[in-house]
């Protein structure tokens, strides 16, 4: 069963159309909910948990109707805002454990696994400190303790690492990937980050104003290509080697695309078309400066859908 | 052989019975008692609600220990009817109630609250009931207490009301009129609270509303003559005239105003509060 699942799923905001027949599978893992600004990252979270009802379509989480079992699906899912707002003068561990009783924990239960929650994003020996006096990549780690503390079956987090310096962006995709793996907790992040999802994710669904431009599993969407890239250098001596390795490549019956000194060679079978490139470099004893395996990324799709 | 044991008191999965949207509501109430009275906050939050608290209790402390010490002298002449307390303590409550409700609701826009508030089982009905709820329990305290406490206290000096069933029923009708007081406070003040995010313009906004009304109506009845049932949208004053109806008596200003239209005064106030309440989340983004 799909942790979230949307057929022909539309959201329209008066004349503007946020969502627009979405149809997307988000299955278990980590599933990074990619676009721009405004691609309607928050709008597919705002329906997923039942704040927002879409203008058509459907939608379940969870095998849940977020509008008719409201109550019952909040109560299983975790949620951690974009806005790094928090009461300044409240100590970290009441706040989690007051949103983990409003999530429906016992209050006998509440206060131990706040302090689980916090230990486990790594603030154990802070939980006493005001949220005031945190640093954002503190708060950042809260905000996740709180969407964890009442044991969900699933956490959405809007833009969990905005804000945070490198280090610290590292830490939090870790810890995203650690609740998922260790807890089995299923996670959907949105980012504007393509990279931070690439690392993180196990699913994709790439969002640009209001559509799915890609979704699936990370390893089929990006990675290695059959494209292979080689850089030669110009030389005095020899000044057709480029010209005359290109020749024989095509000859070999590869396809090339020349820019400049680059050049991306793509076969049908990678290692044949290695060899054949060390052979052509050497018989026209043409200069390597780099042969590098071609990668898709994020980047590369979202490019390729605004051409 | 050992009977130690190392236990894992990690973060784990719960196994047991979770709680619906009564006990997120439960939650969201105390949560808001003890923000309202800083309890659990640093000593500047607790400060404001104990002065409160002493001007409103000073009346009926004043009028127990002069029956303390002169005893029966103030039978009859001197001291008060129990329903008059709510009068001397009238600007503590207005003052409280330009605090109360700015505190609930603005604070919780203002911290990014709301959005995790409507993430969970409550929904923006269940989040403003529990609102109103914790309000109205904190405003008991200051409305109701002192007439409590002068009853008690002037019964243990055998100056309360005669036998058991009328003291039951003075207790009930102060019970009532307390409750009316706070509950068209309450929902006038939480309807002016709701228009903006900033808490010093909430608690302007509730004092613009409860005194700026007041003060026209006055101006209007004494000034230019307007008739007396103008009083009706004086949302400070007429709450309070209740509490005589109950007790079959009438204040001053509202001697021309009969209790039916007294009574449909409040119920409009109250529910101007709240529909103002409630249109204001209407428009409000959930995440």
């Amino acid at each position: 069963m799909a942790v979230i699942s949307t057929t022909g799923l539309t959201m329209q905001f008066g004349s503007q159309r946020a969502l627009d027949s979405l149809d997307v599978e988000v299955p278990h893992g980590v599933t990074g909910l990619v676009g721009a600004n405004g691609a309607g990252k928050t709008t597919l979270m705002s329906i997923a948990l039942g704040l927002r009802s879409p203008t058509s379509g459907s939608i379940t989480v969870l095998g849940l109707d977020p509008h008719r079992d409201a109550a019952k699906l909040r109560s299983l899912v975790g949620y951690g805002p974009e806005r790094n707002l928090m009461p300044e003068d409240m100590p970290a561990s009441d706040f989690v454990k007051h949103l983990a009783e409003v999530r429906g924990m016992p209050r006998s239960e509440a206060k131990g696994r706040a302090s689980d929650a916090l230990w486990l994003v790594g603030l154990g020996e802070e939980r006493f400190r005001a949220l005031g006096t945190m640093s954002t990549g503190q708060r950042q780690r809260v905000k996740l303790a709180q969407a964890i503390a009442a044991d969900p079956s699933l956490v959405l987090l809007d833009e969990p690492t905005d804000g945070l310096d490198p280090v610290q962006r590292d830490e939090m995709l870790s810890l995203i990937k650690q609740i998922s793996a260790e807890y089995d907790i299923d996670v959907m992040l949105s980012s504007h980050l393509l990279e931070e999802v690439e690392r993180v994710c196990d699913h994709i669904v790439a969002l640009d104003a209001g559509t799915v431009v890609a979704q699936g599993p990370l390893d089929e969407l990006v990675g290695d290509t059959e494209v292979v890239v080689v850089e030669l250098v110009q030389i005095d001596d020899l000044p057709d080697s480029v010209a005359a390795v290109v020749v024989r490549l095509e000859h070999a019956g590869l396809d090339v695309d020349r820019r400049g000194d680059e050049l991306r060679v793509t076969g049908v079978e990678r290692g044949a078309t290695l060899n054949t490139i060390r052979d052509s470099i050497a018989a026209e004893q043409a200069r390597l400066r780099r042969v590098q395996i071609g990668r898709r990324t994020l980047e590369d799709l979202f490019t390729a859908v605004e051409s | 052989m050992t009977s130690a044991e190392i236990f894992d008191r990690g973060y784990r999965r719960f196994e047991g019975t979770r709680g619906g949207r009564g006990s997120a509501m439960r939650s969201v109430v105390w949560y808001t008692t003890k923000s309202i009275l800083g309890l659990g906050r640093k000593a500047r939050h607790k400060v404001f609600p104990v002065i409160v608290a002493v001007i409103a209790f000073l009346p009926a402390i004043i009028f127990l220990g002069m029956a303390i010490l002169i005893g029966d002298l103030l039978e009859g002449e001197l001291r008060p009817e129990y329903w008059e307390l709510f009068g001397f303590s009238f600007m503590a409550f207005l003052v409280f109630t330009t605090m109360v409700a700015p505190e609930a609701i603005v604070r919780d826009r203002r911290d990014g609250m709301l959005p995790l508030y409507l993430s969970t089982p409550l929904t923006k009905v269940t989040y403003l009931i529990s609102k109103g709820t914790a309000v109205i329990a904190t405003m008991m305290i200051i409305v109701l207490g002192p007439s409590l406490l002068a009853l008690v206290g002037f019964t243990v000096q055998g100056m309360g009301p005669d036998g058991f069933g009328t003291w039951i029923e003075t207790l009930a009708k102060l019970v009532l009129a307390a409750f009316t007081i706070v509950v068209v406070l309450g929902a006038v003040a939480l309807g002016a609270a709701s228009l903006t995010d900033r808490r010093a313009f909430a608690s302007v906004a509730v004092v613009m509303v409860l005194l700026g009304l007041s003060f026209f109506v006055e101006v209007m009845v004494n000034g230019v003559d307007a008739p007396e049932t103008l009083r009706l949208i004086d949302p400070l004053n007429l709450p309070f005239e209740v509490a005589p109806r109950l007790f079959d008596a009438k204040s001053e200003p509202f001697v021309e105003v009969s209790t039916s239209l007294v009574l449909l005064g409040n119920l409009g106030w109250v529910v101007a509060g709240v529909g103002t309440l409630a249109a204001s989340y209407r428009r409000l983004g959930a995440v």
